[in-house]
């Protein structure tokens, strides 16, 4: 899903390609039949295309800021998503939780099952031993 | 494997339970009996705490239907649930639910119906929370403290009862109507079921609430949970007739019913939109109840639970189909790929809609032209009329989306046809939504309702429904040189199309406040100034003491030998002179 830029400089051009993106997006949110949604779409990239050529960065940059506040006006207050994206009933609603997480418990949450956690390190043991002898030792420089 | 499972064990189970349940109706009906049964825990002072159970048609229909629903919700779940790891442990919460929603129904008792009451609060939490992500524990929390409202104003009228010394409310509500105490307990509980029910200004919890599972949903959220509330109401009627708190019931409930109706036609997502739909149904409900018509409320309660149920049942199915994206917008065209889902989904919106002979048709043209025939004012009359024509509205609406038109999901798709584990428990509901308004109108009425109105005004319910369906089929459809209405009324769209700000109310409206306020009391009072006088004050004050003392405590033989010294001294100054 198109999402507002916020880590890193973003070049005008990139901001102007998520500006488009973002508006596309709020578009499909208004017009949900697939012709009309299209008929729109040409109707905004034509809009668009109008000052893609302006070289004053100045003016550009103006454009760029009221193109901004015209898609915050009008932004649909019940945006469509996809379930399982950010923001979509679904997002989230399964989640395996990686197994390092185990590594990360307290030793007396650990001490509560004793047999398993005894097995995982001998498992952990014959893991490395397993890698090790089918790619070789790492090199002891490498690592930090 | 099927017959064995936890779903079958368990459907069947409450699926012969609601017949005998049927059996029961039937006796207690033909005979005229009530079966009031009362064991006493504990007396002092003339305070007599009991437990007590309330047999009468009333209860044993509503348990019927309850478990009727709670049985086929669960032999739906086992299709629906089947890739959950832990069905055993929903399936367990299920039944917990329905257990409480039985101790509510059969409860004479204030003490009682609360255990009943926080049952339900508690299962219902359990139950949206749990696809355990952002957005359902944020409807968990909206749920569990909406509803937590409704249970401090029924623990408020509990310690009030103590006055008379029981909780039987029963033996109070006729005697002592014209009793002040009685009347405000009457307010307390009025409004702790406007909280279950959720009227405004509780409504936001109703449409969050949907980020439970579906045969959740169509279990908890459309036809038992929320009908606790005006289940209770309809136990306490005797109390409210000629009272004026019930006109504010009245008002707000009309608003309800308005205004889930606007929102409805305004929401995209499926689910919200049958649970915008229940809401209005439940102002229609309360409305009713509040001109004293109780009767009628609770046989659109039962009409209404049928249909809804099942409504939400195709819903959930055609979540399923269309993995987990519940927007209609991605939707269309379904009738062509799930015939028989669309046939139970069209019987149950007609059935909402009222369309002759079907279970809804009974209840709400009845409750209609007896608001016809009351002498309301004009406001309740248009609140009425319009929010009959808005039902219609957003069904139809609803119904273009999902049958009419493409799939607009993806290029290249395959639904397949239908799962027959759920259609199978679809059916038994849609056989109900068809019946069950006739078959209850013989059952409850034992003499028909006189009607007498002019030919026009017995007409306006099919005008309004007409001129709704045209409404509907307007906003469905979208030309290429259509221009957008929402773009153009943009300002007022996003007013009517959030529940008129009631969940910004609820949420940021309150927790901005008590969050800010608990934070600055934090800084303030529990870091600052009571942290400096009393817990650290003393503390420091205690510690300066002690330390001082403790240098004569370490030093206490030095002081002892000093002071036995002098005392000698002293002695043999004495002795020499």
């Amino acid at each position: 899903m198109a999402t507002v830029p916020i880590l890193g400089l973003k070049t005008h051009s990139q901001k102007v390609c998520s500006l488009y993106k973002r508006a596309l997006r709020n578009l499909e949110s208004y017009y949900d039949r697939r012709n009309v949604f299209r008929y729109q779409a040409v109707l905004l990239r034509a809009r668009f295309d109008q000052n893609a050529k302006e070289c004053d960065l100045r003016k550009a940059t103006e454009l760029l800021k009221a193109g901004e506040e015209e898609l915050f006006q009008i932004q649909h207050p019940i945006p469509k998503k996809f379930a399982q994206s950010p923001g979509g009933v679904a997002f989230e609603r399964v989640v395996t939780p990686p197994d390092w997480v185990l590594d990360y418990w307290h030793p007396l949450e650990k001490a509560q099952y004793p047999e398993y956690f005894k097995k995982r390190e001998e498992r952990k043991k014959e893991f490395i031993a397993m890698w090790e002898k089918e790619y070789g030792q790492s090199d002891k420089k490498n690592s930090h | 494997m099927w017959m064995s499972s936890i779903c079958f064990i368990w459907g069947v189970f409450f699926f012969f339970l609601s017949l005998f349940m049927f059996y029961w109706v039937i006796y207690l009906m033909m005979n005229n009996i009530v079966y009031f049964l009362e064991w006493e825990v504990i007396s002092f002072n003339s305070v007599k705490i009991e437990m007590g159970v309330l047999f009468d048609w009333m209860s044993m229909l509503f348990m019927m239907f309850v478990f009727l629903i709670s049985s086929v919700v669960i032999l739906y779940s086992k299709s629906y649930m089947s890739s959950e790891l832990n069905l055993n442990r929903f399936i367990m919460l299920v039944i917990m639910f329905v257990l409480s929603m039985a101790l509510l129904i059969i409860s004479p008792n204030m003490i009682s119906i609360l255990l009943g009451w926080d049952g339900l609060g508690l299962v219902s939490y359990c139950l949206v929370i749990y696809y355990q992500n952002i957005k359902s524990f944020n409807a968990g929390m909206l749920t569990a403290l909406s509803n937590r409202i409704g249970d401090v104003l029924i623990l408020m009228s509990i310690s009030w009862m103590m006055n008379y010394g029981s909780w039987n409310f029963y033996f109070y509500l006729e005697f002592m109507k014209n009793d002040f105490e009685m009347l405000v307990i009457g307010g307390l509980i009025m409004a702790a079921a406007m909280t279950k029910s959720a009227q405004i200004p509780f409504s936001s919890w109703l449409p969050a609430a949907m980020a439970a599972p579906t045969p959740v949903s169509a279990l908890v959220h459309s036809s038992t949970l929320v009908t606790a509330g005006v289940y209770l109401l309809i136990r306490f009627n005797y109390l409210f007739i000629d009272s004026y708190i019930i006109n504010i019931l009245l008002l707000l409930s009309g608003l309800t019913m308005f205004m889930a109706g606007i929102s409805a036609n305004y929401e995209f997502d499926l689910k919200k939109i049958i649970a915008l739909s229940t809401l209005s149904q439940l102002g229609l409900m309360m409305s009713i109840l509040s001109m004293g018509m109780g009767d009628l409320a609770f046989f659109h309660l039962l009409t209404h639970a049928m249909f809804k149920a099942l409504l939400f049942m195709c819903a959930g199915l055609i979540i399923h189909m269309f993995n987990d994206i519940q927007d209609i917008r991605y939707m269309g065209g379904i009738s062509l790929y799930l015939p028989l889902t669309s046939l139970c989904f069209n019987i149950a919106n007609m059935a909402l809609c009222g369309i002759p002979f079907l279970a809804g048709f009974y209840s709400k043209d009845l409750i209609l032209e007896v608001v016809m025939m009351s002498n309301l004012n004009l406001f309740v009359f248009f609140l009425y009329f319009i929010s009959t024509g808005l039902t219609v509205f957003y069904s139809f609406r609803l119904s273009m989306y999902l049958m009419v038109g493409d799939y607009n999901l993806m290029s290249v798709y395959n639904l397949y046809e239908e799962d027959y584990v759920m259609l199978k428990s679809m059916f038994i509901l849609l056989v109900m939504s068809v019946v069950s308004g006739g078959m209850l109108v013989w059952m409850i009425f034992p003499y028909p309702y006189m009607i007498y109105l002019s030919l026009n005004m017995k007409l306006m319910v099919v005008y309004v429904s007409l001129l709704g369906g045209l409404m509907g089929y307007l906003v469905s459809v979208m030309k290429i040189y259509s221009l957008n209405k929402f773009i153009i009324t943009y300002k007022l769209s996003s007013f009517l199309g959030v529940m008129w700000f009631l969940p910004n109310l609820s949420t940021y409206g309150l927790n901005y406040i008590f969050l800010s306020l608990g934070g600055k009391m934090f800084k303030n009072l529990d870091m600052g100034w009571i942290e400096l006088y009393s817990v650290r004050g003393i503390s420091l004050i205690l510690k300066k003491n002690s330390i001082f003392y403790n240098f004569f405590h370490m030093n206490n033989f030095k002081i002892y030998l000093f002071s036995f010294i002098m005392w000698m001294v002293m002695f043999l100054f004495m002795l020499i002179i």
